[in-house]
């Protein structure tokens, strides 16, 4: 298994490795006709979508449009009613643990256990997904993330934008094939976010997928290969940005809502989602 | 092109887990010192009952509260303050059998029983120079482990229901409180009607501390006992079902 620029040692701690053969134009991501209820709510209804390698994917949507349950179904969070999602080649439902060794996640809001400092957080993840991180190895990941005079802080001492470069780099510590954002950049200041997508174009040049959901419709225009619009549990709109924002350019309800001069991704958004604000 | 998957042994996962588990009980060793420093209380300030009840009695009843406040004190809030947090959420997503993350948090809290054990038979030795073979020992080290088992499960079952955290606390409180007096009282010999005697034996704190009092003094091992320990088993069935049906890992 490759293990990333940092050469993490991988010793003895995996069952026998199991080899997939995946063409190129295998999806890293496939979802097909998901249906997650809550209930009697339907919070996801017939989504599809894919992610190819090397791409981010954004899922945008107002609050309660189903995003996140979306993605919660896809880490095997919550269990669909139908439909299927395929990580690296496994379903989610038949090769559970596979699917998630190939994936990497930040969920919408991050703890670790509190009596844990930043090292010691590190190293049981690390641990989790196979890697034994050496001392060297885990002072150069410190110092990768700018937190190499925080190990023996407790998560909770963290400032927000230290908390999210944890996160990111347990996330990302075994260079998984599909990495999954929940709203990463919700909090941050610009020279963290900025880092931050620094960051993820560097899993993108690894050839690897990420998916993420934002409400910052700049950072999915100008960051997103592709991006799926959901709303009531729906996908409504697939493409680049620049494809949705060429295909509504003249819909009377995206001049409508247009402020700025130029049709933007946000007015494509907002035309399409409407104007209502959402709990 | 070809991509390989590893998953990782089950048995480095839960070295890991056990590593932070262990981890965390170290750094809040205050509160573990509390709750082995009650029965020891009992196992001094009780010395007088010794001559009069036998040693048997006052370590099972120290045996029996320590059980309580690890089982329903010290699981019960661990869980539900780290399922609020997202803590369990968080492993959930990694690639790891999700029996780990609890057997990993009871092997924690067994180690903790043998360890309260322990420290009542040091106290009962030093105290009240209580000794014992071996073998009777041994016995109770099992029935602390049988005992204990009701009290986890018992936690288990409350934080299932209550999602909660302030609310589990507040809870387990009341019925580590409720079972103290139940205890106390009716060993103290105050209460006087025959059947509510009678029914404080069958509670979980009667069954616990008279197997763990026959396994201390094997002489006043009866049917009474065996039926307790059947009922202690019981008990821990029923609440250990009711636990994992209603258990969520999160609380959103």
């Amino acid at each position: 298994m490759k293990t990333g620029e940092d050469e993490l040692n991988l010793r003895c701690l995996f069952e026998k490795p199991y080899i997939i053969k995946m063409d190129t134009q295998t999806n890293i991501l496939q979802v097909d006709s998901l249906n997650v209820f809550y209930g009697k709510l339907q919070a996801v209804n017939n989504v599809s979508f894919h992610v190819s390698r090397g791409e981010i994917f954004g899922l945008l949507g107002p609050n309660g449009a189903g995003k996140t349950s979306t993605l919660s179904a896809v880490e095997g969070l919550i269990r669909q009613q139908s439909g299927t999602v395929t990580v690296a080649g496994y379903d989610t439902l038949h090769k559970p643990l596979h699917a998630r060794a190939a994936m990497g996640v930040q969920l919408q809001s991050t703890s670790f256990q509190a009596e844990l400092n930043v090292a010691e957080i590190l190293k049981l993840y690390a641990s989790i997904y196979g890697l034994d991180l050496s001392t060297e190895q885990l002072q150069n990941l410190l110092k990768e993330i700018n937190l190499a005079d925080a190990a023996n802080k407790k998560f909770g001492q963290l400032s927000g934008g230290q908390q999210q470069r944890v996160a990111l780099a347990i996330t990302t510590i075994h260079d998984p094939k599909l990495v999954l954002l929940d709203e990463p950049t919700s909090g941050l200041d610009p020279q963290s976010r900025r880092q931050l997508w620094t960051r993820i174009e560097a899993i993108r040049e690894k050839g690897n997928g990420v998916v993420l959901t934002t409400h910052s419709m700049e950072e999915a225009e100008s960051v997103c290969d592709r991006i799926s619009i959901i709303d009531h549990g729906r996908v409504i709109a697939t493409g680049t940005p620049q494809e949705l924002i060429d295909k509504h350019r003249n819909d009377p309800e995206v001049i409508a809502v247009s402020r700025r001069g130029r049709i933007t991704l946000e007015d494509v958004f907002i035309a399409l989602t409407g104007t209502a604000v959402r709990a | 092109m070809e991509m390989e998957i590893s998953i990782p042994k089950t048995s480095a996962v839960m070295a890991a887990l056990l590593r932070a588990d262990f981890t965390t009980i170290w750094r809040n060793r205050r509160s573990v010192i509390m709750v082995l420093l009650v029965p020891v209380i009992i196992v001094f300030s009780w010395r007088g009952l010794v001559p009069i009840t036998g040693g048997a009695f006052v370590l099972s009843n120290a045996i029996t509260l320590g059980l309580i406040a690890i089982g329903l004190m010290g699981y019960t809030n661990s869980i539900a303050r780290d399922r609020d947090k997202g803590v369990f959420q968080r492993l959930r997503v990694s690639p790891l059998p999700l029996w780990t993350i609890m057997a990993s948090r009871l092997i924690v809290q067994l180690t903790l029983i043998l360890m309260l054990t322990l420290v009542v038979f040091i106290s009962g030795y030093n105290f009240d120079q209580i000794s014992m073979p071996l073998s009777k020992y041994a016995l109770t080290f099992l029935s602390a482990i049988i005992g204990g088992a009701v009290y986890l499960s018992l936690g288990q079952a409350i934080v299932g229901r209550i999602q909660n955290p302030e609310t589990v606390n507040s809870t387990s409180r009341l019925i580590y409180l409720a079972f103290i007096i139940v205890g106390t009282i009716g060993e103290s010999g105050l209460i006087k009607n025959e059947s509510l005697k009678e029914g404080i034996k069958w509670t979980p704190y009667g069954t616990v501390n008279d197997i763990l009092q026959a396994s201390l003094d094997t002489s006043k091992w009866s049917n009474h006992t065996s039926v307790a320990l059947l009922l202690t088993i019981g008990y821990t069935a029923v609440f250990a079902t009711l636990g994992i049906k209603w258990f969520k890992w999160s609380t959103r």
